[in-house]
C-alpha cells in the first residue's frame, strides 16, 4: 500500500469512526425521555389544559412519532450540514453559540498549546543532556508536579493566593477587555500557567528518555569531534530525532487534556468559553446545545487523531503502512 | 508451591503435570470459589429477602448496609487477594527479587506506603470511624494547631485567644461550614477512591486481556474487527459521554465507574495483543505446544503470567486518571452527591476559601499525593518488573 492509499483508508477510517460516535450519541437520545416533552406536559397542567394532549402535540412538533429510520437519517443529515438547532437557554442559534465560546477557549488554548509544544521538548532534552545534575532533578521533580496535581485544584489554590490574597489579577475573568491589551494578558497569565504545567510533564518525560538514547549516538560524538558547539549539536542531532516519538503521543495527551481540563479550568476562572458552555447548557437542560457542544469536542478528538497519524507516516519513513 | 527449601529445576511438580482437565483448580482458584461464595449468598439474601431501607446485617443487630458497589468491591478485593498478594507469597524467590528491585527507587517505596494508609484507612477506617454528621452549629472550625479570626466561627469548639479561634483534637483538620469533620471525610473518601481503583482496574484488566490475547491468538479478520473496535474505543471523549448520560439518564457512582472502565481498556487491549504476539514466538510457547497443550492451557498458562508485568505497570498507571475524572466530576457538582468523596468536599469548601482554606486544601493535597504515588509506583514497577525497558530508556 502507497502513501497516496494508506492517507485515504485513514481519512475514510476517521469519517468511520465520527460516523459511529454520532450514531451512538443519537441512539442515547432516542432511548431516553426527552426533557423538553416533560416540560411540556408539565405547562399544560400547570395551566389546567391536557397534559397528554400537550405532550403529543410536543412529539408530533418534534418529529418523534416518525419512524426510527427516518428521524436517524434526519439527525444525520443536520449534524453534517450543521443544521444543529436552536439554543433555548442563550436564544440564538447552537452554532453561533458555539463560536463565540470558540473564541474565548482559542485566547488561552492557543497560547497554552504553543508554549507546551516549545517548552517541553526543549526542557526535556536539556534534562537529558544533564542527566542526574540537580538541574534534571528539578526537572522531574516539576514534570511529576505538574502531572499530579488537579488541574482545577492548582487553578483555585493559584487564585486564592494571587487573586484574594496578593490581588495581583482579577478574581472574575473580565470579558470586555480587548483582545490585545495588557489586562488580557494578566488575566489569562494564571489559567495557561495551570494548563501548562499539567501537560508539560508528560513532553518534558517522554522527550527526555528519547533524548538520552542519542546523547551517546555516534553522529553525537562525531559532531563533537568535529567541534560542532553543544547548542547546534543538541538542536540539530538530538532534537530532531526526538520530536518523532514524541509527536506521536503529544496530540493525544493534549486532546485528552484539552476535553477535560477546559471545562474545569474555564469553570473555575470564569471564562465564557466551550467548555462553560457545555457546563451551562448541562446545568440549563438545553438539549441541543450539549448536543452541539459533544459533537464539536468529538469532531475535534477524531480529527486530532487523524492529523496525528498522518503526522507520524509522512514525518517517519520507516514506518510501514501494510500491517496497520 | 510454596517450599522451605530453595526453588530448584530438578524438582517436578506432578500435581501441577498431571492437571488435565479445564476443571481442576489451583489453591488459589479454590479460596477465591470459597470466600466469594458466602458473599455471593450475602448479596442474593440482600436483593431478594430484605427491603431496600432495612440494612443489611440487621439480622446480627449491626446498623449497616451493603450497597451493590459494596459487594463488586469485595469481590475485587478478593480477586487481587488470591491472584496477587497470594502468589508473591507462594513465590518467596521472586518476591524477593522484585522487592529488591523495587527498594532501589526510594520515591516509590515511600509512594506504596502512603496506599497502604490510604488502603486500610479506605477499609477499616468506615468500620471504626462513624460516618461524618452534619453539624452546623459547629461549622468552620479551623485545623489543630491552626486559629482563625473568631468573627468566622460560629461556636468555637476550642479556646478563644486574644479572637482567635484556636483548632481542636476533636476535628483535627478542622470542620466543613456544615460542621462535617473534614478528617473523617477524608478517611470515608479513600473508601471511595479505593472502591474506583480496585473496581475500575479489574474491569478494565478483564475486558482488555480478553481482547488482546483473543486478537492475538484468532488472527486474521477477528483479530482486524476487534483492533479497528479498539480504534473505536480510544478515540472516544469519554468524560463527555459521561456528561451526556449523566445528562439524559443522571449518573451515580456506580454509573461513572462503568463508564469509565468501559472506554478506558483499549489501550491494555493493544498492549496485551502485542505482548502475546511477541510472547508467542518464544521457544517455550512452541515446546508446550508440541507437548500437546490446548492453546486455552497456552494462554492461560503461558501468555497471560508472561505479560502479567506490563499489564500491572499499565493499570497502576491508569487509576489516577480515574480518580482525578471522579474529583473533577464531583468539583462541577456532576457527581454522586451521596459519596463524601475528595472531589465534593473540595467542591463543597470552594465558596469559604478565603478564610477557610482547610476544607479545599486538605482534601486537595490527599488527592494530589495519591495520584503521585500511583505515578511513581507505576515508574517503579516499570523498572522492576521489565528490566529490558529500562535498559532501553537509559
Amino acid at each position: 500500500m502507497g502513501l497516496g492509499r494508506y492517507i485515504t483508508a485513514r481519512v475514510a477510517w476517521a469519517a468511520v469512526v465520527s460516523l459511529i460516535i454520532v450514531t451512538i450519541t443519537f441512539v442515547l437520545l432516542a432511548a431516553a425521555p426527552n426533557p423538553s416533552i416533560r416540560e411540556a406536559a408539565t405547562q399544560a397542567a400547570l395551566q389546567g389544559g391536557d397534559p397528554a394532549a400537550a405532550a403529543e402535540r410536543e412529539r408530533e412538533l418534534r418529529g418523534l412519532n416518525e419512524p426510527l429510520h427516518v428521524r436517524y437519517l434526519d439527525f444525520l443529515q443536520s449534524v453534517y450540514t450543521l443544521d444543529w438547532g436552536w439554543s433555548q437557554h442563550r436564544s440564538q442559534p447552537v452554532t453561533e453559540a458555539l463560536w463565540e465560546g470558540l473564541y474565548y477557549t482559542a485566547q488561552y488554548s492557543i497560547p497554552w498549546t504553543i508554549l507546551t509544544v516549545i517548552l517541553g521538548p526543549i526542557v526535556g532534552v536539556y534534562s537529558a543532556a544533564n542527566m542526574y545534575s540537580w538541574k534534571d532533578h528539578a526537572a522531574t521533580g516539576f514534570a511529576f508536579f505538574g502531572y499530579a496535581i488537579p488541574n482545577f485544584f492548582f487553578g483555585i489554590i493559584l487564585l486564592l493566593i494571587f487573586g484574594v490574597w496578593l490581588d495581583v489579577i482579577p478574581v472574575v475573568y473580565d470579558t470586555s477587555v480587548p483582545l490585545f491589551s495588557l489586562d488580557n494578558v494578566i488575566q489569562l497569565i494564571i489559567p495557561v500557567f495551570v494548563l501548562v504545567t499539567g501537560s508539560i510533564g508528560a513532553t518534558m518525560r517522554v522527550s527526555r528518555n528519547e533524548s538520552a538514547e542519542f546523547q551517546n549516538s555516534d553522529f553525537m560524538k562525531t559532531a563533537k569531534a568535529k567541534g560542532v558547539s553543544p547548542l547546534r549539536a543538541y538542536a540539530y542531532h538530538v532534537m530532531r530525532p526526538t520530536l518523532v516519538p514524541l509527536s506521536t503521543t503529544l496530540v493525544g495527551q493534549l486532546l485528552a487534556l484539552f476535553l477535560g481540563s477546559s471545562l474545569l479550568v474555564e469553570v473555575v476562572f470564569g471564562i465564557p468559553g466551550l467548555g462553560r458552555l457545555t457546563f451551562d447548557a448541562l446545568v440549563a437542560q438545553d438539549t441541543n446545545l450539549v448536543l452541539g457542544a459533544t459533537l464539536v469536542f468529538t469532531f475535534i478528538a477524531v480529527v486530532g487523531n487523524l492529523v496525528e497519524d498522518l503526522v507520524f507516516t509522512i514525518l517517519d519513513p520507516r514506518i510501514s503502512y501494510d500491517d496497520r | 508451591m510454596a517450599t522451605k527449601k530453595p526453588e530448584r529445576f530438578d524438582q517436578v511438580d506432578w500435581s501441577e503435570l498431571s492437571e488435565s482437565g479445564r476443571l481442576d483448580l489451583s489453591i488459589n482458584s479454590i479460596g477465591m470459589v470459597i470466600t466469594s461464595l458466602p458473599v455471593v449468598l450475602l448479596g442474593l439474601y440482600d436483593w431478594r429477602f430484605i427491603g431496600d431501607r432495612t440494612d443489611t446485617f440487621e439480622f446480627i443487630g449491626l446498623s449497616r448496609n451493603l450497597e451493590s458497589l459494596d459487594y463488586f468491591f469485595i469481590f475485587t478485593l478478593l480477586l487481587f487477594f488470591f491472584y496477587l498478594i497470594l502468589p508473591l507469597a507462594q513465590n518467596p524467590r521472586m518476591t524477593k527479587y522484585y522487592w529488591k528491585e523495587f527498594k532501589r527507587n526510594r520515591p516509590a517505596v515511600v509512594s506504596l506506603g502512603w496506599l497502604l494508609i490510604v488502603f486500610a484507612g479506605g477499609l477499616l477506617g468506615p468500620l471504626v470511624i462513624s460516618a461524618p454528621e452534619q453539624d452546623i452549629l459547629i461549622g468552620h472550625q479551623p485545623p489543630v494547631f491552626l486559629s482563625v479570626d473568631a468573627a468566622n466561627v460560629a461556636n468555637c469548639v476550642g479556646d478563644i485567644v486574644g479572637g482567635q479561634c484556636q483548632g481542636t483534637w476533636e476535628y483535627p483538620l478542622g470542620t466543613t461550614r456544615g460542621g462535617k469533620s473534614v478528617f473523617t471525610s477524608i478517611i470515608y473518601g479513600m473508601t471511595i477512591s479505593m472502591q474506583i481503583a480496585f473496581i475500575t482496574t479489574t474491569i478494565v484488566a478483564a475486558i482488555g486481556i480478553s481482547f488482546g490475547t483473543v486478537s492475538a491468538y484468532a488472527g486474521g479478520w477477528v483479530d482486524e474487527v476487534l483492533m479497528r473496535f479498539v480504534d473505536i474505543i480510544l478515540s472516544f471523549p469519554t468524560l463527555l459521554m459521561f456528561l451526556l448520560i449523566l445528562y439524559i439518564y443522571g449518573a451515580g457512582l456506580g454509573m461513572f465507574i462503568l463508564v469509565f472502565s468501559l472506554f478506558a481498556w483499549g489501550g491494555t487491549a493493544r498492549y496485551v495483543r502485542s505482548k502475546s504476539l511477541s510472547v508467542s514466538e518464544e521457544e517455550y510457547i512452541k515446546a508446550s505446544r508440541i507437548s500437546g497443550a490446548s492453546t486455552y492451557r497456552v494462554v492461560r498458562k503461558h501468555v497471560v503470567p508472561n505479560t502479567a508485568s506490563s499489564i500491572i505497570t499499565q493499570l497502576t498507571l491508569l487509576i489516577p486518571g480515574f480518580l482525578l475524572a471522579e474529583a473533577q466530576l464531583a468539583f462541577l457538582g456532576l457527581g454522586d452527591s451521596n459519596i463524601p468523596s475528595w472531589g465534593q468536599l473540595i467542591s463543597a469548601g470552594r465558596s469559604d476559601l478565603a478564610f477557610a482554606p482547610w476544607i479545599v486544601l486538605a482534601p486537595g493535597i490527599v488527592l494530589f499525593l495519591t495520584i503521585l504515588a500511583f505515578n511513581f509506583l507505576g515508574d517503579a514497577l516499570l523498572d522492576a518488573l521489565n528490566p529490558e525497558a529500562e535498559a532501553e530508556s537509559e
